[in-house]
């Protein structure tokens, strides 16, 4: 997954067809099953994960407590509505600004932690951003949450809409997404996104290039966590709510989950895959059965061993045998062995 | 629906001299979807189960009589994972999928609020069958969301009231450090202290607990008389088992709040310490009781659980009473059935309690009989687990704090919804 | 209140609760150390155990007539002991099966084992929970072990008593097998250099089948012993795993003394602000990890290893 260097579009051939399915979503989502909740739902967490995925596929960095940012950022936004009652801009403006502050603080203590010792400080540190929304009742509600944090009117400038409806609230994180998506294509092939596959491949070597390894690490490691914030702003603005659960290690684990099914270690557009994969994977199953859970564990597992690199790495296999220039992986380079 | 909807008039057109006519008739004869909404994985999972059974049941009796208002009831179940953000999305599935006309069931708080919020966005009518945290009829409460089970101030009531003349004044509380524990220690706290009590400590448990051996040595280092206990989920669990280990079940008394029929049948009955309280017990000595058991035996033949408790009565009696409410209204029009729900009264003989539980319209929490019981030691049946100490009406225990804190919204404020 | 009535016997008991905690991290240090895979279906694999122990105890043999009857005719603590013998070897042809699949990730990113266990612990969990159903169990404990004892004026738990002295000698004996076998020294050659291990001719894929099976029945014998104590459910095995993690950074990865110095430290932390700072008690483990890794970057007896590369 190197990314080319040298001049990359804005905006790219895949970018467009994700687009035109992104905001086509609507159109077509009840025709095949789906409803528009759950469009929004995954709009968000592909917000979160491609955020993350510049750590776990980019940087090589696994955090497994990546849903305290997620969480802080759902608070914040949630805090920012009751108690200041901001408009939506000024919300997730906030959430954003708290989830990189903690993501910031964090990577203080791990920036210089590498493989299982970085994992497992995500970890503690997860869990006591956890504990602490659960603890501090009178700021977050504790685990009854933080309630009706009530839709407001969206101003754009001139005019202003009603996020009431799904649908509408729907086209305005798919909006974000598309935004999103542009500006990590930008990042990844800036010099910053040079630097940090770098230290994935090789964080030695990095460091004798003369890449400053620690400030990249930290810096990483903060701008995912502002991804993650804003995702959970927007989460707290469609659930009109905000909780705990999606700060504890198993909903961080669901992420890393999401990554590496979709693989994102071989594509740009792992993540992407991942989340729909999952979110659908787990409606579909949880509706026809109640052990939906060791289904998908055992669809996890077989991933896992034939198809490491996910969905994306078997889609580039094949497209490679098949002769196609067409290979999803924007940068279908060859993965450097570590 | 639509599309069936289509095919039928197509169907029908040749036929019926008055085709508007056909299609009123099969409007009224479409089935009428509902949603449950019970847990089915995660700490509550197996009272889940249970509540559904209540639900099914009462569902099944409707249909066993030609449906509600001519319609058939079918229902659709999704797992709610015992997660506040599964809850919201299932809701909005089941009103945007499935077009469900009422949604019911939650044993967590934390899913009830979630899926409130959406059910009164929708305007579509909630039932919150079993989780008993007063904020679910207090801050937290809608005009669609009808709460059916005792609440922690309830209990902590009827259990205060009758402990303080028998077991004397020194308390200790263990409240479970989360709101829930919270509000419920509070109660108890100025219930004890108006009634000449001396709350001498205080000692909060974090949530998630699984080790309470320093909390159970202090508590000795303490000496208290009673030991009023707000630890709920599988942190009550641990606890259970290491009191009854160390026999200290019956050095102290102990008030525990509430305990779930699911969550304690199949223990031995050592396990079961203190008092605590029950909205209904399957041994109640009331005339019907008996043939409720036995049409649960005969619907579940096969559950481990033999009788039916707690959880599986208030998920009856929620569902039931809805119905009952829909027919009433003779229309599935949420405000017309609301406004029926809110003066819902059912008369002791036929609640198969002892008192007329009817809904308080400001909070829509039901007021029912609140029993207070204890480990039934003297008997040798497996499923006789508990003995009634005492019991409460609904009047001497009602959650009075909640009528200031519920604001309902107006109904001009709900959407009319009219599945 | 003074020392002897006051802070003692928090201290004995966090010492107590201590080596709870090292028994359960025992079996998730091992294979962390040999292997170098981070176990995610520890806690399930503990759960495991104790159902199957469960099964064991009390089971329904009917089917099997007079020798179903004579086996229940067993007095408990000869089913116990039967019990903490099977239900381990249980859990490690689980393991066995589980280490079979790993395979197929050796050589390649960490994360990719790391998350099949995820995905094992999922499944297990789920197996547990449509084979013994939802509802919380009790596994029955010998009459020996049962009750309680009076010291001074305070009520101790018997079983407590055993379940540390049985942590202990579990201890004491995974460590006389490591240290003082010819079969202990493979595994710690495995653990350094794998390929010295194949140069002496060894095969290394069956010592890595054994130690994964190894660790495996360790969670199981664990997941028995803490049954009594936290109470059995299918979603039991979370409680472990998380604790296991910590103690195992804590004390440094691969370094057997580390998990132990690193579980005594947790119970000693749990047990003291449990009796002094009740509502800390949980994050006292969590705050107690950072400040030791932020002194000391690998644990208390932490080496390099590969997993950091």
């Amino acid at each position: 997954m190197l990314t080319a260097r040298g001049k990359v579009p804005l905006v790219t051939r895949q970018m467009l067809v994700f687009f035109a399915l992104l905001f086509s979503y609507p159109l077509w989502a009840s025709a095949v099953g789906l409803y528009d909740y759950i469009g929004v739902e995954i709009a968000i967490w592909i917000i979160y994960a491609l955020g993350y995925n510049l750590l776990l596929g980019y940087t090589g960095l696994p955090s497994f407590g990546h849903g305290a940012f997620l969480g802080i950022g759902a608070y914040a936004y949630g805090l920012s509505q009751l108690d200041l009652s901001g408009g939506v801009w000024i919300g997730l403006l906030l959430a954003v600004c708290a989830a990189t502050a903690a993501a910031g603080l964090v990577a203080c203590f791990l920036s210089h932690r590498r493989g299982i010792y970085f994992a497992l400080m995500t970890i503690a540190f997860g869990q006591i951003f956890w504990f602490v929304a659960i603890k501090w009742h009178g700021v977050t509600g504790g685990e009854d949450g933080l309630l009706n944090v009530l839709r407001p009117e969206l101003g754009l400038g001139v005019a202003s809409i009603s996020l009431k409806s799904n649908t509408t609230l729907y086209y305005f994180a798919a909006a974000l997404l598309a935004v999103i998506v542009v500006i990590l294509w930008r990042v990844l092939h800036s010099p910053f996104g040079a630097a940090i596959q770098a230290i994935r491949m090789n964080e030695t070597r990095a460091r004798f290039l003369g890449y400053r390894v620690w400030l990249i690490k930290w810096s990483v490691f903060t701008l995912s966590g502002a991804f993650a914030g804003l995702a959970g702003g927007l989460f707290c603005l469609t659930q009109e709510s905000a909780y705990p659960d999606v700060m504890s290690l198993h909903a961080s684990g669901f992420v890393v989950m999401m990554t590496l099914i979709g693989g994102g270690f071989v594509s740009f557009w792992g993540p992407v895959v991942g989340v729909i994969v999952f979110f659908l994977a787990r409606d579909l199953l949880g509706s026809v059965t109640e052990a939906w859970l060791l289904w998908y564990g055992l669809l996890f597992m077989a991933v896992m061993l034939f198809e490491p690199e996910g969905v994306a790495g078997a889609w580039g296999r094949i497209a490679a045998r098949l002769g196609s220039q067409k290979v999803a992986a924007p940068a279908a380079g060859k993965e450097a062995s570590t | 629906m639509k599309q069936r909807l289509t095919r039928l008039l197509l169907a029908a057109a040749p036929l019926a001299l008055a085709a508007g006519l056909a299609a009123e008739a099969f409007a009224e004869n479409k089935p009428l979807v509902i949603g449950l909404t019970s847990d089915a994985s995660g700490q509550y999972a197996n009272s889940g189960a249970s509540d559904r059974r209540g639900m099914l049941m009462a569902i099944e009796e409707f249909n066993a009589k030609g449906g509600v208002l001519g319609r058939r009831i079918e229902t659709v179940h999704i797992d709610t994972e015992t997660t506040p953000a599964t809850g919201s999305r299932v809701a909005e599935r089941m009103i945007s999928q499935h077009k469900v006309g009422f949604l019911i069931g939650a044993v967590s708080s934390g899913v009830a609020n979630a899926i409130s919020q959406v059910a009164q966005k929708h305007g579509v009518i909630y039932l919150n069958t079993n989780s008993s945290s007063p904020t679910e009829s207090g801050k937290n409460c809608h005009r669609v969301k009808f709460v059916w089970d005792g609440n922690g101030t309830n209990f902590a009531q009827s259990a205060v009231k009758s402990a303080i003349g028998t077991y004397g004044k020194d308390w200790l509380l263990l409240t479970n450090d989360y709101v829930w524990g919270h509000n419920t220690s509070a109660t108890t706290r100025k219930l004890a202290e108006a009634n000449g009590a001396t709350i001498v400590e205080e000692i909060l448990v974090p949530q998630g607990t699984r080790d309470f051996s320093s909390i159970l040595l202090k508590t000795q280092q303490i000496g208290p008389k009673v030991i009023a206990a707000a630890v709920g989920g599988d942190d009550q669990k641990a606890m259970r088992t290491q009191v009854a280990d160390l026999g200290m079940g019956a050095k102290y008394a102990w008030i525990n709040n509430q305990q779930d029929w699911p969550d304690v049948y199949g223990l031995p009955k050592e396990n079961l310490f203190g008092v605590f309280g029950t909205t209904w017990y399957y041994k109640l000595d009331l005339p019907g009781v008996d043939d409720f058991v036995k049409r649960y035996q005969a619907l579940y033949p096969d559950t481990k659980m033999r009788v039916p408790g707690n959880v599986f009565f208030n998920g009856y009696w929620a569902t039931r009473s809805l119905l009952e409410a829909v027919e009433k209204a003779g229309t599935t029009n949420n405000h017309a059935v609301i406004k029926r729900l809110e003066q819902l009264r059912i008369p002791a003989e036929v609640r198969l309690q002892h008192d007329d539980a009817y809904m308080n319209p400001k909070t829509h929490q039901m007021q029912q009989t609140v029993y207070l019981a204890t480990a039934n030691l003297e008997s040798d049946d497996p499923d006789h687990l508990f003995k009634i100490v005492s019991r409460s009406a609904p009047d001497t225990i009602a959650d009075r704090a909640a009528e200031e804190t519920c604001k309902l919204e107006s109904f001009e404020d709900t959407p009319v919804y009219q599945p | 209140m003074d020392f002897i009535s006051g802070l003692l016997p928090h201290i004995l008991n966090g010492l107590a609760l201590g080596l709870l905690f090292a028994l359960i991290a025992l079996g998730f240090t091992l294979i962390v150390s040999v292997m170098e895979v981070i176990n995610l279906a520890h806690g399930s694999l503990f759960a495991l155990g104790a159902y199957v122990a469960l099964l064991v105890i009390s089971p329904d043999l009917s089917a099997l007539g007079p020798l179903g009857e004579a086996y229940a005719a067993l007095p408990l603590g000869a089913r116990y002991a039967i019990a903490l013998v099977i239900a381990p070897l249980a859990v490690a042809v689980v393991g066995f099966g589980l280490e079979v699949c790993l395979r197929r990730t050796y050589g390649k990113k960490k994360e990719y084992g790391l998350l099949l266990t995820f995905g094992a612990a999922l499944v297990i969990e789920e197996a547990i929970r449509l084979t013994w159903g939802p509802a919380e169990q009790v596994l029955p404990t010998p009459e020996a072990v049962t009750g309680a004892f009076l010291a001074g004026d305070m009520i101790y738990s018997k079983y407590r008593v055993f379940a540390a002295v049985f942590g202990l000698c579990a201890i004491g004996l995974v460590w006389l097998f490591l240290d003082k076998t010819p079969y202990g020294a493979i595994i710690k050659a495995g653990a350094h250099d794998s390929e010295m291990v194949r140069a002496l001719g060894i095969n290394l894929s069956r010592l890595q089948l054994l130690v994964f099976g190894f660790g495996a029945a360790l969670a199981g014998i664990a997941g028995i012993i803490l049954a009594p104590i936290w109470g059995l459910r299918p979603h039991v095995g979370v409680d472990a795993v998380i604790p296991a993690f910590l103690i195992i950074v804590l004390g440094g990865i691969g370094s057997f003394w580390g998990a132990v110095a690193g579980g005594l430290l947790v119970g000693l932390a749990v047990g003291i602000t449990g009796a002094y700072a009740t509502d800390w008690s949980i994050l006292s483990m969590y705050l107690l990890l950072i400040l030791v890794l932020s002194v000391r970057a690998r644990g208390l007896f932490g080496k390099k290893t590969v997993l950091e590369t």
